[in-house]
């Protein structure tokens, strides 16, 4: 069994399939893979030499044998396949003559597709291709799977969950990294590690891109973070371009060489890449063959990962930002039934900002649609962060919607002692990997004393063992209570913490702020009793990152215990530099360089104040939304606010204000990146008059609503953002629908919102169809909406062609448009 | 001088025709280009190819044959053609829709950066290539994309298999042919043996002469097609 030798062995695979089969007549732009079906003989006699070189595995020529790249008018996926592991094992039979064993790995290959949010194709979708391919794998008679040659984490994660859902194979995967350990999509060798550990793959490593000696310092780092058996598959070389061809210089002894250094430094299956032939592997099994593997050793790192980072537990303390989170916090609560991500978005944003290294999310309403919410909101915060995420539920279904559809090895929040909840959670790490937070509590409660909780801890450690999650994936929380309560709490927790460090050498997490529930001064309690409990062991503390005292309180620990190497965080967040300019910095600086208006608004200013006399506060708040100042209009707002109703600040400060810098657009001394600055600005105006104004009148059901979308087949939607901005800021409310969106979704929002009004854009020729199509739709079945359009491509003519009711060449174009529709 | 001109042209594609953006605007376009920098990996393929003029505009690259007014013209008198694809990476891509969430106008600035960052990185490895041609007697014409005038953009997937872009630096294209990552490009160059001293590549040779991102030129603009 080849799962047997795996890891035990050395286990030589074999070398490259294109060059061979291009050395052979294969075109560039050809199916190689159909060769297994068209050149029968060539592929066979491809393997029979690989074998015959000392290979104990053959790859399948099944690199692109997958539905959404192997498109053949002659066969179909499941005659290629089987027809590819036919081959390799008619090639393993003539090479061996039968006198050893031959594996014969199924070879997955990338999509050739970018998954969304960078790219147009859906996680599932990518599973199901994947799920196909590894089916008929399987099925036509290979040993295990090979997945290589990927470049994105989300991909392979896909490709991964596909082969375990449909095979009972042994997966291998290997991963394309550049020279400095980093994927294409930006995730490096720790991140990358922890996901596929978190898989259960069988074993890991690198193929293709660099040659033997780039690899090899990737390959110490890679030994540093896996407990798996090491795949080493280099290129004979680096690329070299000569006389228009690209060559592979590396000589097959040379090869060996390096060969029996990656051995030495811990791989155990070995092969080649691009450019690599029989006489490489030949040269390498007779260079290698019989030497001492270093086995694969258990590491005890406890990592979280998105797509391209990895968060490691170490002895310094981390933050997890808390607020992303309902409970207690209106604004949140609304924004979720809303649906409102622009909110959720600048929390995640804020909070990194000021420092958490893990962002929980909790999205738990009652009345909410749980699962589906979990999965949109853990796309979205993905989309603008790369911390990784704490996924806060009891809901069984939002847990594992989100823990598979999220890109990375996630932390888990939370399993109990309760045998219930360990028996839906332990199943899901099981499957999908990630660090579940424990805590101490069961049946009988959340017992008295530090002993009582640390006997939960090692139950629930001992529990986990039975599903092969070892204790580096469990982070205990030995929960804090409010001292309120009981004065004995925030004792019988630190106890407890210093104990479960002690007994299970295991990390600890802790949700801070509960302490002072009940108490005056809460951030005084919480920011002392943090300190404490990192003094006890804490691993991590689920505060509020935006909380002054808590970050003082962490930074200094941080400081005092040597964590912060040149107290560089400590600095940059006390010290005199300063990155970024304030605004009121900002305006003294244009007033130096003689702009006017802000001479007079630094004339009006108080020395080393920020207050502004009382006559003029309109003026001010339209020269902060004209300069494009955020902050600044923030604080005139307020500051108008002490004499002005919100409706006159709108109408008589924000209107004219945003007036002014449309005109300026238009007459060209306005300029594009302005134009939004203003826009930004008179958006954080609107922000505070909203909380202000009565509930009807700040609603979004009182303003006309508007549809964006990018349509199908186009994912460029910087221009339709732009359009959203601005309608936003003259008072509409936009469903914004995003980017590559079919017609039918447009349409039924349409008819579902009664809207009357959907804006369209189109940046190239080929997605124009689909706006044309989109449009034919609406007009059928909610004839009393009007489509606007805009993009790249398209002119007046071109949008009339289309049977658009109007075309708006530049952003302003679409917001005069809105008003006249809706008479404002 | 590249940093100068990087800067130049995303002022440019941020529409300021002439104008010079007031100090803020240009701490804010330092900032983006210095962020996009940070976080491009560019990465270059180009791989040569035999070529044929046929009738009536036809156009033979490897083995694949489509129609191109534009292309043809562009071509004439070449012998063979150069495939390059380059991208600045999926990260760049990141940076422009994290902003697109959080902030417009460091989006739209990001989004001009990063095109300018890209069209420099491949007017440099241009340059490169080009002074090795010349080296051995063969003069290159403007580099030329799908999607420029009558040029099919279908065979922007085309040249991305014929250079094995997806497994080489990660450039593919979504169903409708657009480029991911989005800061990508992909281009053809001509090979002759004659030199025609024709320097005007890119923006010039467009026929929108009123859009508002042209770079000011005076050079007469005779490969243009008239729309």
């Amino acid at each position: 069994m080849f799962i047997d030798q795996l890891g035990k062995t050395i286990l030589f695979f074999d070398g490259g399939m294109g060059t061979l089969l291009q050395e052979q007549g294969l075109k560039p732009g050809e199916l190689p893979e159909e060769w297994n079906l068209t050149h029968r003989e060539a592929v066979i006699q491809i393997h029979r030499s690989y074998v015959e070189a000392g290979s104990d595995i053959l790859l399948t020529n099944t690199f692109g044998a997958n539905a959404l790249k192997f498109h053949s008018k002659e066969h179909t996926l499941e005659e290629v396949i089987s027809a590819a592991v036919a081959n390799a094992r008619e090639g393993a039979r003539l090479g061996s003559q039968g006198k050893r064993d031959v594996y014969i790995a199924f070879d997955i290959g990338p999509t050739g597709k970018l998954l969304k949010p960078l790219g147009d194709l859906e996680f599932e979708r990518a599973c199901e291709v994947f799920r196909e391919a590894a089916m008929l794998g399987e099925r036509a008679g290979a040993d295990l799977i090979h997945i290589e040659t990927m470049s994105d984490t989300y991909e392979v994660k896909a490709a991964v969950l596909a082969a375990r859902e449909s095979t009972s194979l042994p997966v291998m995967v290997t991963l394309i990294f550049d020279s400095h350990g980093k994927l294409l999509t930006g995730g490096d060798i720790p991140s990358v590690t922890a996901l596929l550990e978190g898989l259960r793959v069988d074993a890991i490593g690198l193929n293709c891109g660099l040659g033997p000696k780039e690899m090899l310092p990737l390959l110490k780092e890679l030994r540093q973070y896996t407990s798996l058996p090491i795949v080493i598959k280099p290129n004979a070389g680096l690329p070299v371009q000569r006389n228009g061809e690209t060559c592979y210089d590396v000589t097959p002894e040379e090869f060996a060489g390096w060969m029996e250094q990656i051995v030495d430094n811990g791989a155990c299956v070995i092969g080649g890449c691009c450019g690599t032939t029989p006489e490489h592997i030949r040269a390498m099994a007779e260079r290698c063959r019989g030497r001492k593997i270093l086995r694969p050793e258990k590491k005890n790192h406890t990592i979280v990962s998105s797509y391209g980072k990895a968060v490691i537990f170490r002895e310094a303390p981390l933050i997890i930002g808390e607020r992303i989170n309902p409970t207690g916090k209106k604004k949140l609560k609304k924004a979720l039934k809303d649906g409102q991500m622009d909110y959720i978005l600048d929390e995640a944003a804020e909070q990194e900002d000021c420092g958490a290294h893990i962002l929980d999310i909790n999205v738990g309403l009652p009345g909410i649609d749980e699962p589906s919410m979990m999965m949109q909101v853990i796309q979205e915060v993905q989309g603008i962060t790369n911390l990784p995420l704490q996924i806060d539920t009891v809901d069984e279904k939002a847990m594992e919607a989100a823990m598979r559809i999220y890109n990375g090895k996630p932390m888990v929040n939370s399993v109990n002692g309760k045998q219930a909840s360990m028996d839906m959670v332990f199943p899901l790490i099981k499957k999908y990997g990630g660090v579940v937070v424990a805590l101490t509590l069961d049946e009988k409660g959340i017992p008295q004393t530090a002993e009582g909780r640390a006997d939960i801890a090692g139950w629930i450690i001992k529990e986990a063992e039975k599903y092969g999650i070892e204790r580096k994936d469990i982070i205990i929380d030995v929960l804090t209570m409010a001292v309120s309560a009981d004065p004995e709490g925030a004792r019988i927790t630190l106890d407890a913490l210093r104990l479960v460090r002690e007994r299970y050498h295991v990390h600890t997490v802790l949700g801070v702020s509960n302490i002072s529930f009940g108490l005056p001064n809460r951030p005084l309690l919480n920011a002392n009793f943090f300190t404490m409990a990192m003094q006890a062991g804490l691993s991590a503390g689920i505060i509020n990152p935006a909380s002054e005292m808590m970050m003082q309180a962490y930074r200094s620990f941080c400081a005092l215990m040597h964590y912060d190497e040149d107290f560089t965080a400590y600095i940059d967040g006390y010290g005199e530099r300063r990155l970024e300019l304030t605004d009121q910095e900002r305006i003294s600086d244009l007033a130096v360089k003689g702009d006017s208006e802000s001479k007079k608004i630094c004339a009006a200013t108080q020395p080393g104040e920020w207050q502004v006399q009382k006559k003029d506060v309109l003026l001010l708040l339209q020269h902060a939304i004209q300069k494009g100042l955020k902050e600044e209009a923030g604080r005139q707002t307020k500051e108008c606010l002490r004499t002005k109703a919100p409706m006159d600040i709108i109408s008589e400060g924000l209107v004219p204000a945003l007036d002014t810098v449309g005109k300026g657009f238009e007459n060209g001394t306005v300029f594009l990146p302005q134009l939004l600055m203003s826009a930004e600005a008179a958006k954080q105006a609107f922000a505070i008059l909203k909380e202000i104004l009565p509930q009807g009148e700040a609603d979004n059901g009182q303003k006309p609503r508007i549809i964006l979308a990018t349509v199908k087949g186009d994912i460029h939607d910087i221009g339709k953002n732009i359009v959203k901005v601005l309608l936003e800021n003259y008072g509409f409310a936009v469903i914004d629908l995003g980017k590559d969106v079919p017609p039918e979704t447009i349409v039924e929002t349409a008819v579902q919102e009664d809207v009357k009004l959907a804006g369209l854009s189109a940046l190239m020729t080929t997605t124009v169809p689909s706006m044309e199509k989109t449009i034919r739709l609406l007009n059928e079945k909610k004839p009393d909406c009007k489509v606007m359009v805009g993009g790249a491509v398209l002119n007046q003519e071109y949008a009339d062609s289309i049977h658009a009711d109007f075309y708006g060449k530049d952003a302003m174009q679409s917001v005069y448009y809105a008003k006249e529709l809706f008479g404002i | 001088m590249a940093e100068e001109r990087i800067c130049r042209e995303t002022i440019r594609y941020l529409g300021y025709r002439e104008h010079r953006p007031d100090p803020q605007m240009e701490k804010l376009i330092a900032w983006g280009i210095h962020e996009t920098e940070q976080k491009s990996v560019p990465a270059f393929i180009v791989q040569e190819f035999t070529m044929e003029l046929g009738e009536k505009h036809r156009v033979r690259i490897g083995d694949e044959a489509f129609i191109s007014q534009n292309l043809s013209r562009n071509l004439q008198d070449c012998e063979k053609v150069l495939l390059l694809a380059a991208t600045l990476g999926a990260q760049v891509d990141r940076l422009i829709q994290k902003y697109s969430r959080l902030d417009m106008a460091k989006a739209v600035i990001l989004q001009a950066a990063a095109a300018a960052i890209l069209e420099e990185y491949c007017d440099e490895k241009n340059r490169e290539l080009q002074q090795k041609a010349e080296e051995q007697g063969w003069y290159f014409r403007p580099r030329f994309s799908p999607g420029y005038g009558d040029f099919p953009i279908d065979f922007q997937k085309t040249l991305l298999a014929m250079l094995s872009a997806q497994k080489r630096i990660g450039v593919t294209t979504t169903e409708s042919g657009m480029l991911v990552p989005v800061k990508s490009v992909t281009a053809v160059i001509g090979m002759s043996r004659r030199d025609t001293k024709c320097r005007l590549s890119g923006c010039e040779t467009c026929g929108k002469r009123d859009c508002i991102y042209r770079r000011s030129t005076s050079v007469p603009l005779e490969n243009a097609k008239e729309e």
